[in-house]
């Protein structure tokens, strides 16, 4: 479905391999960073904090796209993996004061190895199934954290954090925080570009659309899936360790099952396999999620008879509604209607 | 000018090994023994057909050689001294065995060129840490291993649907790209099966020319599993015939088609 603007021909492999083809298409993103550097002064902080919240979910996400999006591996533990790396990094902070840019690679690592072992399941087990074994990750999870020496994990009272400080700079405020975690979040997108066109990324394609010819083709499937789980994984436990900094408090309900639903949810908005879609994915159902809690109180004041929980369920109420009606209206999620928009763009005025 | 004995060597001192061989091949699925003592050999730069009616074990006889299935008795040998059976498919396609199947098995959701660089994956280097980074080394594998698969694409005439989504393709074209990917893999032998199964007369016709093409410039031995008859008589240097999980013939197309053994399995018995 791929569709060039017309008159753009490639001299070069490298040319015709590169993400951005043409100047506009670099232009475009040169005013999109600079509109999000821009963000915390010209937006008000309740916005920066929405924002920061937003790309650290975006990180999960984008590795939840790796999993499920390229390499078709159902996972509903993202959640519990963000929480592995949330607590490494709150345990390594405040624990050992280990410095931020060593904690935030470790908690990636430490996450994508827990990961790594659903990755094993789904050699065996795929679909419906996998999902089930994935569930099992919260499970583990909140009764690992629970159960480990208190010292560790704070158990129920969970973990206060310090504050992130890279070569003695400290992010103390939401403003500085948003240009560290939009910093993180950018290496982590481009590592996702650059992960998602190697070899490794096609041999997650192959193995979800075919894993029999994956195998005949010098693919080892086993650790193909193992390798999704574990590259998934690594961006939660970013994701994660970027939370704890940001919020630095870890507590166990932070990272339940219902986030890794809704992180399946952005995935399928966003549409499956595509990058940019898990942008959009977190952007639409975030940006849904701040509108109905913030348009609910006043419902509720208007209508008292309906209370203030009726309001926190029919948030998830709408939310749930509109990924299932997404389901059925686009399966294959935003970006591919986009990409349809794009291409009738680009043809006009030819039909085909 | 020296005789033509001298300077043209035989066919047995040209072939010191057989590219592919099968020894004693028994395969059973519960009481159904779908190959039973199985021998065959495939030469260098050979085109070796394996016909058989329905149910004889042609495709049976393709999975075991490719390591989807395991023999109970029985080894594979591949260049006359790597045992291949028992190995995981991945391996067996990493030592030079490839494949392409009977309908097709391609990876619809990627573009025609991203299922022909799947066929190098096992020939580039780049790690997950190279990749993540996509450092100027990873940039030249990828152009590298990109200009060997043009080539392959040039070859098989697909280069107008190079950057087209497999799933949006017609059968005949799938079938090029089946064969582009077990191309792009290097194969030091490659195995078809029914690759005209399915097809009108031209595109039989220019799958055939391919086929030949790929033994002649690339000199891959190459065994097709086929039922057309008219096209394995036409190509093949060599026809196996198997029957009821039997080997029951062996020789070049003249021999095989004259041997009433084969006729007899064929068309049944005159009463």
């Amino acid at each position: 479905m791929s569709m060039q603007p017309a008159g753009v021909f490639a001299q070069s492999y490298v040319r015709d391999m590169a993400i951005f083809r043409t100047w506009k298409q670099g232009a475009a993103l040169g005013f999109f960073v600079l509109a999000l550097l821009l963000v915390p002064t010209i937006l008000g902080p309740r916005y920066v904090a929405i924002a920061n919240i937003m790309l650290i979910t975006s990180v999960v996400v984008l590795g939840l796209q790796i999993t499920t999006g390229l390499a078709g591996q159902v996972n509903l533990g993202q959640a519990a993996f963000m929480g592995m790396g949330a607590y490494t990094a709150a345990a390594l902070s405040s624990g050992q004061q280990w410095p931020f840019l060593v904690t935030v690679p470790l908690a990636g690592l430490v996450a994508a190895l827990f990961g790594a072992i659903f990755g094993l399941a789904a050699v065996r087990i795929r679909g419906f199934y996998l999902a089930l074994t994935t569930i099992a990750a919260q499970f583990i999870f909140v009764f690992a954290i629970l159960n480990l020496p208190a010292s560790w994990t704070g158990a129920a009272q969970g973990l206060r954090v310090e504050t992130a400080s890279v070569f003695g700079f400290v992010f103390n405020t939401d403003n500085r925080m948003y240009f560290l975690i939009l910093a993180i979040t950018a290496i982590m997108t481009v590592g996702a570009y650059g992960i998602a066109r190697s070899r490794h990324g096609r041999a997650f394609v192959a193995v979800r659309d075919d894993d029999l010819a994956a195998g005949f083709t010098g693919v080892n499937v086993v650790r193909a899936k193992a390798t999704a789980f574990f590259v998934g994984a690594f961006y939660a436990g970013v994701g994660g360790a970027l939370w704890a900094y940001y919020i630095r408090f870890v507590a166990v309900d932070q990272f339940s099952l219902f986030n890794s639903v809704y992180y399946m949810g952005m995935v399928i908005v966003g549409g499956l396999g595509s990058m940019a879609g898990a942008f959009v994915g977190v952007f639409l159902i975030r940006a849904a999620q701040e509108i109905l809690t913030s348009v609910g109180p006043s419902v509720a004041d208007i209508f008292p008879a309906l209370g203030s929980s009726v309001v926190f369920a029919s948030v998830n109420i709408i939310l749930g509604a509109a990924i299932a009606l997404m389901l059925i209206l686009e399966p294959r999620g935003v970006m591919h209607r986009f990409n349809i928009l794009k291409r009738a763009f680009r043809l006009w005025p030819y039909p085909h | 000018m020296q005789p033509a004995t001298a300077s043209q060597p035989t066919v047995a001192d040209r072939v010191p090994s057989p590219a592919l061989s099968a020894e004693g091949l028994s395969l059973s699925f519960g009481g159904v023994k779908a190959l039973q003592d199985v021998a065959m050999e495939l030469r260098k730069s050979e085109l070796l057909a394996v016909i058989g009616p329905n149910g004889a074990g042609k495709t049976s006889l393709l999975n075991c050689l490719t390591g989807f299935y395991r023999p109970q008795q029985g080894r594979v040998v591949l260049d006359g001294d790597k045992v291949i059976s028992g190995l995981p498919t991945h391996k067996i396609a990493r030592l030079g065995v490839s494949r392409t199947f009977q309908g097709t098995h391609l990876f619809t959701g990627m573009t025609v060129l991203d299922n022909i660089m799947i066929g190098r994956y096992s020939h580039m280097r780049t790690n997950l840490a190279q990749a993540f980074l996509y450092v100027p080394w990873t940039r030249r594998e990828e152009v590298q291993h990109r200009e060997f698969v043009e080539d392959i694409i040039d070859f098989l005439e697909i280069t107008t649907v190079r950057k087209r989504v497999v799933g949006e393709l017609g059968y005949g074209l799938r079938k090029r790209v089946d064969l582009a990917r077990a191309l792009a893999m290097e194969p030091s032998v490659l195995l078809m099966d029914e690759p005209m199964a399915g097809m009108n007369l031209e595109e039989k016709e220019d799958l055939a020319r391919f086929i030949l093409d790929v033994r002649e410039a690339r000199g891959i031995p190459i065994v097709i599993v086929e039922h057309d008859m008219a096209v394995v008589m036409d190509i093949a240097d060599r026809i196996v015939v198997l029957d009821f999980g039997r080997k029951i013939s062996e020789g070049t197309p003249a021999e095989v088609s004259g041997d009433p053994v084969v006729i007899k399995a064929y068309l049944g018995e005159a009463h």
